[in-house]
């Protein structure tokens, strides 16, 4: 009961009489913890939401046979006639844009009436369902799921591949099917014939009887199948895609938990300042009996109070941030990584532990120092004057001392490798570097204060002076909110320089990359992982244009190589053409790589997937490719920023050994010189009649290119914004906090003959120092963080080699931005400081 | 003005028959959250130049509220306050301001100095507020004049009571005042060096032909002055003539 008492008496009564600073630590909880909550929602929702639909319609299986290029329907028969009782589910699976809306939806193919009378009649077993089956034979049959929104017996225009067709909706997949979103559902047949893959299928899903051992079976069916044909346990390509965005999801979270690291230089602060201006009471409790642990405990309790205040706060607004977040997730999910659309996004008993763990977790880490300060307090501080400055030795050399042991720690661990598939050092030296700062940013306020004083004050007046020394006065305080603005500023410019560097890398390659005139592509989204064909006779019909010189075939297929996805290409190699400018990690010319490819059972991989499976020139890869498995010497490895899985490419003529489907999947055309480009693109276009396709200039392709790019790193630019707006936020606060810690100061000097406008000007000063020295720190530790993100995290993370390049435009136009920001937060606290009365603050001694 | 090019005071003497500090029937209430509190009522009192005057009473009777209207920090409810012929009740922020820079000096029991600058650069403050460029030699001369010009580049925790309010007094000087109100000077002082600031300020007083107001419960502290002001509940109760 003494203990509840001394609580209430400490802590909730001084914050019902302070509710800015009790405004402010809750501020800095909630948005930080925001930003965590809301990358959480939103990676699930974007991320989390592929392949769903694919998974469900068929009930539950165990295993799944693929092949590169399609399952032919022989092994599917083969599988179908084992002496055992299985239940075999064969499926297409692609993805149709629904013409009048544009938006792109799952296609599923599978044996309708088998397995509503089998395995899937647990979902499929729907009266109306059923009873539509009599349109199965139909070719412009298809059901769909509620959320497309059409009624039966509607017609629907779908693009799939590059032809658009009319559909007549026979039926709705029934809610027990438990498809998620938006999809088509086809007859096997009608699938096959509109995604072009007659007599093959892209997935076996095989239900193994309850008897007997799994792995038996699991022996058993693949002693039946094809060397080049694959058997895993289903969903083991979902495992295999959320394996691939982890590191991209991972990277996220990262940049999320930099809000909460500002935000906890902030807490500490806001807590600091509290513990010392409430000295002489916790003296007097001391005084009178409360021992030191329990004012430690009194402390730390009111950090767990304002931890979970600021978490149960930051989940509506997390909610709200995770919106906007999803959408540019998603986007870059699709450019990048596999097909997705944004699931569902709910505040689960997760997403309110995770927030209440992060939000009291950083209120009560921020707290530990303060409220162990408290502890120390002794009794006879009760009987002490006030202690109205922020006062409290800094130990700064021996901080420089651990901020150079850290540098050290920090340097040795960006060197290392990673742990797991994670740049986890590169994580840990980042977040040494960052430490490091911390510890030295009390020297670097003390030598500014102290040896730029003078200058200050012929620069800017008497106000820069005391500014400039008040801050080194409160060298404690000023050095957190330096050290917090810092991180902030170090994210935007180590986010920004490597986010630059990568831009005018992807630039540089693409000039490199894209020598064709035009390109031609099916129309319907873009996703990483589909590849919707071309009719095979439209490349010869282009060729023969007047003034095109020739076309590049390329046609894609997703594999899976060692438990990971990637993408495996065939294109035209034309030795006479532009390819010459294509660079390799080994700097050979183009012309010899690409001579020794077309010459060999070659293949060339790229270097996210060289570094994923560490794979080198020399090396040999061994591919499943159809029915067969068929190894490849690796010619060299090739600078690629379009797809984080990774490509091999194969020269085309070889890949058709192996996958005979002459359907390319993408189209470069190549103009003569001297050619009328508009005309010669018209002409280009009326070849294309009949064939649904979109047709790009090589400009048009290069901002396409750059828009994927943009938009990528929209959310990172938001995760910044966010940091920034803590920092600020922070800064303004403990302003108010100087002002009133210093009100004293202030009526002195109004009795020393300051007029309003030179105490206006005084905190104007301080505000400004601190965003000069935050801008200065920051600058220096980002372009550190910049380095370990484009040589180590980035590199360990994804593959790519970036080519370091410093955006100094954007870079001085976002630090004048926050400075600005930074001295405007001094407005509301100069206002504060001139409205005191100087006759009672100089009198309240 | 009142300081030259170097600094020091400049012969800017009042008309003897005009008193530098005059306060008419003046007035000051202040408002709390459930009264009006009435801290002067209806005081009169005139100042020479280079007199020094001591206010005696006890605690809240209003010496303190006397000090700021003389030292044109607050005006009057009622009557008026001139000093050195301008009157407070006709100046704005601004114009109180500029008074203060020019006329007053202030001197406080519990010193106020700024504790991050050193001794020298509280004195030169004053100055630089109003906007002197060159503030080092007259503080240091300042500083020599009170007798701690070794001290000068000391920080104030440094130094002792005694000498921290030397370091206000020289503050206070620095600009060439005409009066300095002194609030308890020697309330936070032992007996021997709040002796030795008395003998300081009467110093003041005659060598610079500055007005002292000072305001003290001490009547030994009293004895030093010229004239001696007894206030209760916020009225001159005797002045002896």
């Amino acid at each position: 009961m003494g203990q509840l008492v001394l609580l209430y008496r400490m802590i909730l009564r001084p914050l019902v009489r302070q509710p800015g600073r009790a405004l402010l630590i809750v501020f800095a909880v909630a948005l930080g913890d925001a930003a965590v909550v809301a990358i959480d929602l939103a990676g699930d929702a974007a991320a989390g939401s592929f392949r769903s639909s694919m998974e469900t319609l068929t009930g539950k299986n165990d295993l799944e046979v693929t092949a590169a290029g399609g399952v032919p329907e022989t092994v599917v028969a083969r599988v179908a006639t084992l002496p055992f009782a299985l239940h075999v589910s064969p499926r297409i699976e692609g993805h149709a844009t629904v013409v009048a809306s544009g938006e792109t939806i799952p296609l599923i193919g599978i044996d309708l009436v088998g397995e509503a009378n089998g395995e899937g009649a647990k979902t499929l077993d729907d009266a109306e369902m059923k009873d539509s089956f009599r349109h199965i034979n139909d070719a412009d049959a298809i059901w769909t799921t509620r959320a497309v929104g059409r009624a039966v017996g509607e017609k629907v225009e779908l693009l799939i591949n590059d032809q658009i067709r009319v559909y007549t909706v026979r039926g709705l997949i029934p809610d027990s099917a438990k498809v998620s979103g938006d999809a088509v559902l086809m007859d096997m047949g009608a699938a096959q014939l509109a995604t072009g893959k007659t007599g093959r299928v892209d997935r076996i899903l095989i239900k193994t009887p309850e008897s007997g051992e799994f792995a038996d079976w699991e022996k058993r069916i693949r002693a039946a199948l094809p060397d080049g044909v694959m058997l895993n346990p289903q969903g083991s390509e979902t495992v295999a895609n959320r394996r691939m965005l982890a590191a991209f999801r991972w990277n996220l979270r990262v940049l999320s938990y930099i809000a909460l690291l500002v935000g906890a230089f902030l807490i500490y602060n806001a807590l600091s300042i509290s513990v010392v201006r409430r000295r002489a009471d916790i003296g007097m409790m001391r005084a009178i009996g409360a021992s030191r642990g329990a004012v430690m405990g009194a402390f730390l309790i009111e950090a767990v109070l304002f931890g979970f205040v600021g978490a149960m706060a930051s989940l509506p607004a997390g909610r709200l941030m995770a919106t906007g977040a999803v959408r540019l997730l998603s986007t870059t999910v699709n450019a990048l990584y596999v097909s997705s659309s944004p699931g569902e996004m709910r505040l689960t008993i997760g997403s309110v532990f995770l927030a209440l763990v992060v939000g009291i977790g950083v209120a009560v880490v921020s707290a530990l120092a303060p409220a162990r300060e408290a502890s120390l307090v002794a009794p006879t501080e009760a009987m002490a004057r006030g202690r109205r400055e922020y006062e409290v030795r800094v130990e700064r050399k021996r901080d420089a001392l651990i901020a150079l042991v850290l540098v050290v720690l920090g340097a040795a661990a960006a060197q290392a490798p990673e742990l797991g598939g994670m740049p986890v050092m590169g994580y840990l030296a980042a977040l040494l570097f960052v430490g490091a700062s911390a510890m030295v940013t009390p020297l670097v306020v003390h030598v500014v204060t102290s040896a730029g004083s003078g200058l200050l004050r012929r620069l800017m007046g008497v106000e820069a002076l005391l500014a400039s020394r008040s801050l080194g006065g409160s060298l404690r305080r000023t050095s957190v909110l330096v050290g917090a603005l810092a991180t902030a500023i170090a994210m935007m410019t180590s986010v920004g320089i490597m986010v630059g560097s990568f831009r005018q890398t992807v630039m540089t390659w693409m000039d490199a990359q894209l020598s064709g005139d035009l390109y031609l592509r099916p129309a319907g989204a873009v996703v990483a992982d589909q590849h919707p064909t071309i009719a095979p006779g439209l490349a010869e019909r282009i060729a023969k244009v007047p003034g095109v010189q020739s076309v590049s075939r390329f046609r894609a297929y997703e594999i899976e190589y060692q438990g990971l996805p990637a993408t495996l290409a065939g294109v035209d190699i034309d030795l006479q053409r532009g390819e010459q400018s294509l660079s390799f990690l080994s700097g050979r010319p183009a012309a010899d790589v690409l001579r020794e490819l077309t010459s060999s059972d070659g293949a060339l991989v790229s270097e996210p997937f060289a570094n994923k499976h560490h794979v080198k020139a020399d090396d040999t890869i061994t591919l499943p490719l159809g029915e067969r498995k068929a190894t490849f010497n690796v010619v060299d490895v090739f600078y690629d920023y379009g797809h984080e899985a990774g490509f091999i490419i194969l020269d085309r003529n070889t890949m058709l050994k192996y996958l005979p489907d002459p359907a390319p999947t993408n189209l470069a055309v190549f103009l003569r010189r001297g050619v009328n480009f508009e005309a010669t693109r018209a002409a280009v276009q009326k070849a294309a009649a009949g064939s649904d396709v979109l047709m790009f200039s090589n400009g048009e392709i290069r901002r396409q290119g750059i828009k994927v790019f943009d938009q990528t790193f929209a959310i990172t630019y938001a995760l910044e914004a966010i940091s920034i707006v803590v920092a600020i936020g922070g800064i303004a606060g403990a302003l108010m906090s100087i002002v009133m810690d210093r009100r004293r100061e202030f009526g002195v000097l109004r009795f020393l003959g300051a007029t309003s406008a030179q105490i206006r000007k005084l905190i104007l000063v301080e505000a400004g120092l601190i965003g000069l020295l935050a801008n200065a720190t920051g600058l220096a530790l980002g372009f550190v963080l910049s380095l370990i993100l484009v040589y180590v995290i980035n590199k360990q993370s994804f593959g790519w080699t970036i080519q370091f390049h410093l955006p100094a435009t954007v870079l001085l136009g976002s630090i004048s931005v926050v400075y600005a920001a930074t001295v405007l937060a001094g407005i509301v606290p100069a206002r504060m400081a001139v409205r005191l009365n100087p006759i009672e603050v100089v009198h309240e001694e | 003005m009142s300081v030259d090019e170097t600094g020091l005071r400049v012969a800017v003497r009042a008309d003897a028959n005009v008193p530098l500090l005059s306060i008419e029937h003046v007035t000051k209430e202040y408002s709390t959250e459930s009264e009006r509190v009435r801290a002067l009522d209806d005081v009169s009192l005139a100042v020479g130049a280079g007199q020094f005057l001591a206010l005696m009473g006890r605690s809240g009777c209003g010496k303190s509220t006397l000090l700021h209207l003389a030292g044109a920090m607050d005006f009057p409810t009622a009557g008026h306050v001139r000093l050195d012929g301008v009157a407070t009740d006709g100046l704005n922020e601004q114009g109180l301001t500029k008074l203060r820079r020019e006329k007053v000096g202030f001197v406080f029991q519990s010193f106020q100095l700024l504790n991050t600058l050193s001794v020298v650069e509280n004195v030169e403050v004053p100055l630089l507020l109003a906007g002197h460029a060159n503030p080092r030699p007259i503080a240091m001369e300042r500083l020599a004049s009170v007798g701690i010009a070794e001290l000068a580049h000391r920080m104030t925790h440094q130094l002792s009571g005694g000498q921290m309010q030397r370091v206000a007094i020289a503050r206070a000087l620095v600009h060439g005042p005409r009066i300095l109100l002194a609030d308890e000077p020697t309330g936070n002082l032992d007996t021997a060096t709040g002796n030795a600031i008395l003998e300081l300020l009467r110093r003041v007083s005659t060598d610079q032909n500055v007005a002292i107001l000072m305001a003290t419960h001490s009547a030994e502290a009293a004895a030093i002055a010229d004239r001696v002001v007894r206030m209760r509940d916020g009225q001159i109760v005797q002045e002896p003539g």
